[in-house]
């Protein structure tokens, strides 16, 4: 935790024309966040276009091509039900994004609630709201999600909301650590004495200087959300077909394909590894901008 | 201090009253129970059978009832049967504990050996080719399905070794065994060593910055020792934290990683009784496993204390 | 006299075909280890419907008769005694009596009687003093009318009418002996038997152990010291587990073709064989709910299948076209090739869909207008494949067809319910038998009869069959009910199934059967040439 139990100071205000010269300035610094924010925009780039940029319906079966190698028809080779894979790790771009980025939201929009109440208001409403997350924190992280996706049943949004149950507790206590320090800023005092209400304080002034330890856990939370995915997949509770996703590419075929049709099997486990290793270069780089202490 | 221990002891309690509720309330919540599964083989589900099984578990009793029932059964010690195998849930569970535990633990310090002093190094060569280079491989580290990893590890051992270490019997003595658990161990750690490292770096250079090591450096002391004495020691709370969050964390990477190597812990137990919907076994095992993450956090805290003079108990 | 000739013929060939298998001088001792796929309910084989169990469990117990460990086809003629010594129909085929053998024990040392017989068949039909928890195929033995012993070695089975497939049921890895004396509830967690092997151990998770039974009353067997059984829940583990030789055997029925191929080209000495398992994917429709309630509608989805492209596709080419029983040469009672070929859906694919998109025209539907359907399945890959190649075929008669997953446990429950538009699923057969499987899954208010498919003219012709004692005419008799299930659309079958599994070649004696998963694990004659 104590990673991101970031103590932050008052946003700083970017002049807009400063905005580039910034970016530059914090890119030639971070060459691995650089090389992370591409790796990035290639993945959203291809869950957007997929329409565009693939031949072939990635659900369309065809007994004829069940697994062909990579070659022209089909670059990435095709599955054992002649699926073909380029198309499928497109597509499941989209799929992989949908899963990091919904769960990331619904935990963020959460977590944020309840840890700027819990921070803010303090007292006895603080007590009861951390308890709640100490005990949604005491259940390991993936049974809480295997519970919660066996309990909501197989679908592409109830995995969403299994993997984002388990990220609430942990939004909620960066944000309440956070306000817990910014409440008692000069700048809080100064908007209470000019007599703004506490909600427009806590939303006005104190939300916007929790977001930079925000964007870090977000980030981070974006790659980690993929092998949540992943992993239940493994265990028969991921995203279910007919959905491609790359966590149950990879789980299903590893054990059958991966010496006699090893384009199965890597092309997926790169695609998972890619992207979450994009996700985290970039969050490396933006926690070290963002984060005051260490700052040069 | 005294007060503050007392306060945080029934907080505790109160959290593990929250998480019994919890468990006790979604596995109720979850399609199916014992009776289902237990026919699903069948192809069709007797209903008068069914409802005599269910009578003779006392799943037909109302969820309040069982949830006394369990918890009173609880404060004797009484676990209950497991709903599988017929036996104390007890005898099933206990067993199992000093093999997660012993793998548990290997990780950690596998964790732990190699995490710290990469970190350390790579903060004091910060921005160096070697700094790139570690990060690059902690990250990588981060990047990539426990499972697959755990795969891609059977796979060079059979290839290379002709053998694999899983647990298809019990190992006999202590090199045997710490030979079967290093290497899904290996596999556990490798992610945690990766954030023991990065949080290790961060704040080794956090800390490095601070007066008191400028005026070591300016007393004279030498950089090494300046690095490894004060620096090191300095950075060692941070790392306690990440502990105490990766016990819970850990169990994640446990489940997967007792699956792919076949070690029978609590870890893939646990996740075989939610598909059996073994009640007795999930909720026992869930409480004894947030009794563990409750209680490491709560010494992680006094560690806190103890490391780190300047933090006061206000709350 | 011809018979008589074939049967000897046939034992001669038998004979010198395990003269052959048996060239070398089998050894004593060893520990056969095999992996298994998952935790089995109990071992109490009378409860449970896998063949998670049975696989296990068989080398615990025995039956009155069995098929022959050796054949690779079940069948009437290769029914062998065990605990009977014989056994003789009366002249009217109402009375089944077996003499039993004497100076058989149960592994707690009580001697083995025609009053455990009783007890065993008082407990499948709920008649005892003791019930089993669960009884799945108490539905079987409804025919029997009362069971009578006379002495200790001698019982009868008195049926309410002729039955000669009785016989088979009696002889399936489903039907062991059970004892008066040991309560049922034992049975699941600490089972006593009479068979080669004895219970040591079952730890969920872990292992079941099975130990030499010194006092079996064939003497000199069984030949290996024990089995142990360890369980792995991934088959990726497992097959490296088998590759690396920490197992000597593969779970029976669990190697595909690409994991064979796979295995060979790590240990090119292993010995892999893939055979039928006697378990069927078919496609479930909901006759009772619009528009599925016209015939017309599911005979158009009935003449889209591509069979062999689900063959292709799902089992990369090992499994076979077929009718409601498993189809020959492996199957006994399947409909001959040339008969399949006439039946509407088995013959020119494009033909038939050319067909079916006519009848979807005529309803109304059209490749701008398609029907929107749901299809439901369980969330398991072996039933969501074949529904993802389902949906795919169906496009091509204008059926816009969605899948959806169901958590598996809640399957069975929903499809009794009645709440599903189309299903895909998956059914195994015990034995290769027509009573076992059209009663079970067509008679009338059967349990099994997701569809509640009801023909009261076929259900006569079911008994007609089932009582029939020559062989030959029956299987026309069941031939002609067979197609005319399948022309009526009572459960369309996408394919059946094969799968294989490997062993060590040190692991001898070996012998797959080729038309059922569930009898063949009595195990008590392999050996280890080591």
């Amino acid at each position: 935790m104590a990673s991101i139990d970031i103590v932050p100071g008052p946003v700083d205000t970017v002049r807009a024309e400063g905005v580039w010269s910034q970016i530059r300035y914090h890119a030639a610094a971070h060459p691995l966040g650089v090389i992370g924010a591409v790796i990035m925009l290639v993945f959203v780039f291809a869950a957007i276009f997929a329409d565009f940029i693939t031949v072939f319906d990635p659900i369309r079966t065809n007994s004829l091509v069940s697994l062909a190698p990579p070659g022209h028809t089909h670059w990435l080779g095709a599955d054992n039900m002649g699926r073909d894979i380029y198309s499928r790790i497109v597509y499941g771009a989209r799929i992989s994004l949908a899963v990091g980025l919904g769960s990331t939201f619904i935990g963020c929009v959460f977590g944020v609630a309840l840890g700027l109440t819990s921070g803010y208001l303090g007292g006895w409403v603080d007590l009861v709201i951390q308890r709640i997350v100490d005990v949604l924190q005491a259940v390991p992280l993936l049974v809480l999600a295997l519970v919660m996706a066996a309990a909501l049943g197989p679908a592409l949004d109830n995995t969403i909301v299994a993997i984002a149950i388990p990220l609430i507790p942990y939004t909620a206590r960066v944000v309440r650590s956070s306000t817990l320090t910014l409440r008692e800023q000069p700048f809080v005092e100064a908007a209470r004495a000019v007599g703004m209400s506490e909600f427009r304080i806590a939303v006005r002034h104190v939300l916007p200087n929790t977001l930079a330890p925000l964007i870090v856990i977000a980030t981070a939370q974006l790659g980690a959300a993929i092998l949540t995915e992943a992993s239940l997949s493994f265990l028969g509770l991921g995203v279910p077909e007919p959905h491609p996703s790359w966590g149950r590419m990879l789980s299903e075929s590893a054990a059958e394909y991966v010496r006699t049709a090893p384009w199965l099997v890597i092309f997926p486990g790169a695609a998972i590894s890619l992207a979450v290793f994009g996700t985290n270069l970039f969050g490396d780089a933006l926690r070290d901008i963002l984060d005051p202490r260490l700052r040069n | 201090m005294g007060s503050y221990l007392i306060r945080r002891f029934f907080l505790m309690l109160l959290t593990l009253f929250g998480i019994s509720v919890l468990v006790f309330t979604m596995l109720r919540v979850v399609p199916g129970n014992i009776a289902d599964i237990l026919f699903d083989a069948a192809g069709m589900i007797d209903t008068a059978e069914k409802a005599k099984l269910e009578k003779e578990l006392g799943l037909d009793q109302p969820i309040a009832v069982q949830y006394v029932q369990w918890i009173g059964g609880l404060a004797r010690g009484d676990l209950g049967y497991s709903y599988v195998s017929e036996k104390p849930a007890i005898d099933e569970i206990l067993p199992r504990i000093p093999i997660t535990a012993k793998l548990a633990g290997l990780a950690l310090l596998f964790a732990i050996v190699f995490g710290v002093p990469l970190g350390v190094i790579s903060a004091v060569k910060q921005n160096s080719g070697l700094d790139y280079v570690l990060r690059v491989i902690s990250l990588s580290g981060l990047s990539m399905p426990s499972f697959w990893l755990g795969l891609l590890i059977l796979m060079a051992f059979v290839k290379f070794f002709g053998t694999i270490p899983i647990y298809s019997n019990a190992p006999g003595g202590f090199w045997a065994a710490l030979g079967l658990y290093s290497v899904p161990a290996a596999a556990v750690g490798f992610r945690s060593s990766a954030l023991v490292m990065r949080l290790t770096r961060s704040s080794m250079l956090e800390v490095l910055r601070q007066d008191y090591i400028r005026t070591a450096r300016a007393k004279g002391a030498s950089e090494q020792s300046v690095n490894y004495h004060h620096a090191l020691r300095n950075a060692v709370l941070p790392v306690v934290t990440v502990i105490g969050i990766e016990a819970a964390f850990l169990m994640g990477g446990l489940i997967v990683t007792e699956t792919v190597f076949n070690i029978p812990g609590v870890a893939r137990f646990l996740v075989e009784a939610i598909r059996w919907r073994d009640y007795p076994i999930v909720q026992n095992l869930v409480m004894f496993i947030a009794v563990v993450a409750v209680s490491i956090n709560f010494l992680v805290d006094l560690l806190y204390a103890v490391l780190d003079p300047r933090i006061k108990y206000s709350g | 006299m011809g018979t008589k000739f074939v049967a000897l013929a046939t034992a001669i060939l038998a004979s010198l075909t395990l003269c052959t298998a048996q060239a070398a001088e089998p050894k004593h001792g060893g520990i056969l280890k095999i992996y298994h796929r998952e935790t089995p309910p109990s071992l109490s084989i009378h409860e449970e419907a896998t063949f998670s169990v049975n696989i296990p469990a068989m080398g615990l117990f025995n039956n009155l008769v069995i098929y022959d460990q050796h054949k690779p086809q079940n069948s009437m003629s290769t029914i062998v005694p065990e605990l009977a010594t014989s056994w003789a129909w009366s002249p009217d085929n109402l009375k089944l009596t077996f003499k039993l053998r004497e100076g058989v024990k149960w592994h707690d040392g009580q001697p083995f009687t025609a009053k455990d017989v009783k007890c065993t068949f008082d407990l499948i039909q709920g008649k005892g003093q003791d019930k089993f928890r669960k009884n799945p195929r108490k539905d079987l033995f409804n025919n029997i009318s009362e069971v009578s012993t006379n002495g200790d070695f001698e019982v009868t089975l008195q049926l309410k009418r002729p039955q000669p497939s009785l016989l088979a049921m009696i002889a399936s890895g489903y039907t062991p002996m059970y004892s008066c004396h040991v309560p049922t509830a034992q049975m699941r967690t600490h089972p006593i038997g009479t068979g080669p092997f004895k219970f040591v151990e079952f730890k969920q998770n872990e292992s079941i152990t099975l130990t030499k039974n010194p006092d079996y009353w064939k003497k000199g067997l069984p030949y290996l010291d024990g089995i142990e059984y360890s369980i792995i829940r991934n088959r990726a583990t497992a097959v490296l587990a088998f590759v690396a030789g920490n197992v000597d055997m593969t779970f029976p029925t669990e190697m595909t073709a690409a994991l064979i191929k796979d295995i060979k080209s790590q240990d090119a000495t292993a010995v892999c064989e893939i055979a039928p398992i006697n378990v069927n994917t078919n496609l479930i429709i909901n006759r009772e709910n619009p528009p599925f309630n016209n015939l017309e509608l599911r005979k158009a989805m009935a003449l889209a299948l591509d069979r062999k492209s689900f063959i292709d596709i799902i089992f990369q080419g090992q499994g076979d076209q077929g009718g409601t029983l498993l189809p020959p040469p492996e199957g006994v009672w399947g409909m001959p090739p040339d008969m399949l070929k006439t039946i509407s859906g088995y013959g020119d694919v494009n033909k038939d869909r050319q067909q079916a998109r006519a009848i979807m025209t005529k309803l109304g539907y059209s490749a701008d207008k398609p029907l929107k359907i749901k299809v439901s399945t369980r969330n398991i890959a072996t039933y969501r494949d074949p529904a993802v190649v389902l949906i795919d075929q169906l496009k091509s008669i204008y059926i816009d067809a969605e899948l959806e997953p169901v958590e598996s446990s809640t399957w069975f429950a929903k499809v009794a319910r009645n709440d599903y538009s189309v299903g895909l699923n998956l059914t195994g057969n015990g034995i290769d038998d027509p009573d076992q499987a059209f009663y079970e899954n067509y008679a009338c208010g059967s349990e099994r009869n997701y569809t509640h498919y009801c023909n009261k003219e076929l259900e006569a012709l079911f008994d007609n069959q089932s009582v029939e004692t020559d062989v030959e005419k029956r299987k026309k008799m069941v031939w002609e009910i067979d197609k005319k299930l399948q022309e009526d659309v009572a459960r369309p079958i996408l394919m059946h199934a094969r799968s294989g599994m490997c062993w060590k070649p040190y692991v001898k004696n070996m012998t797959i059967m080729r038309n059922s998963a569930y009898n063949g694990y009595r195990y008590e004659d392999i050996w280890l040439d080591k």
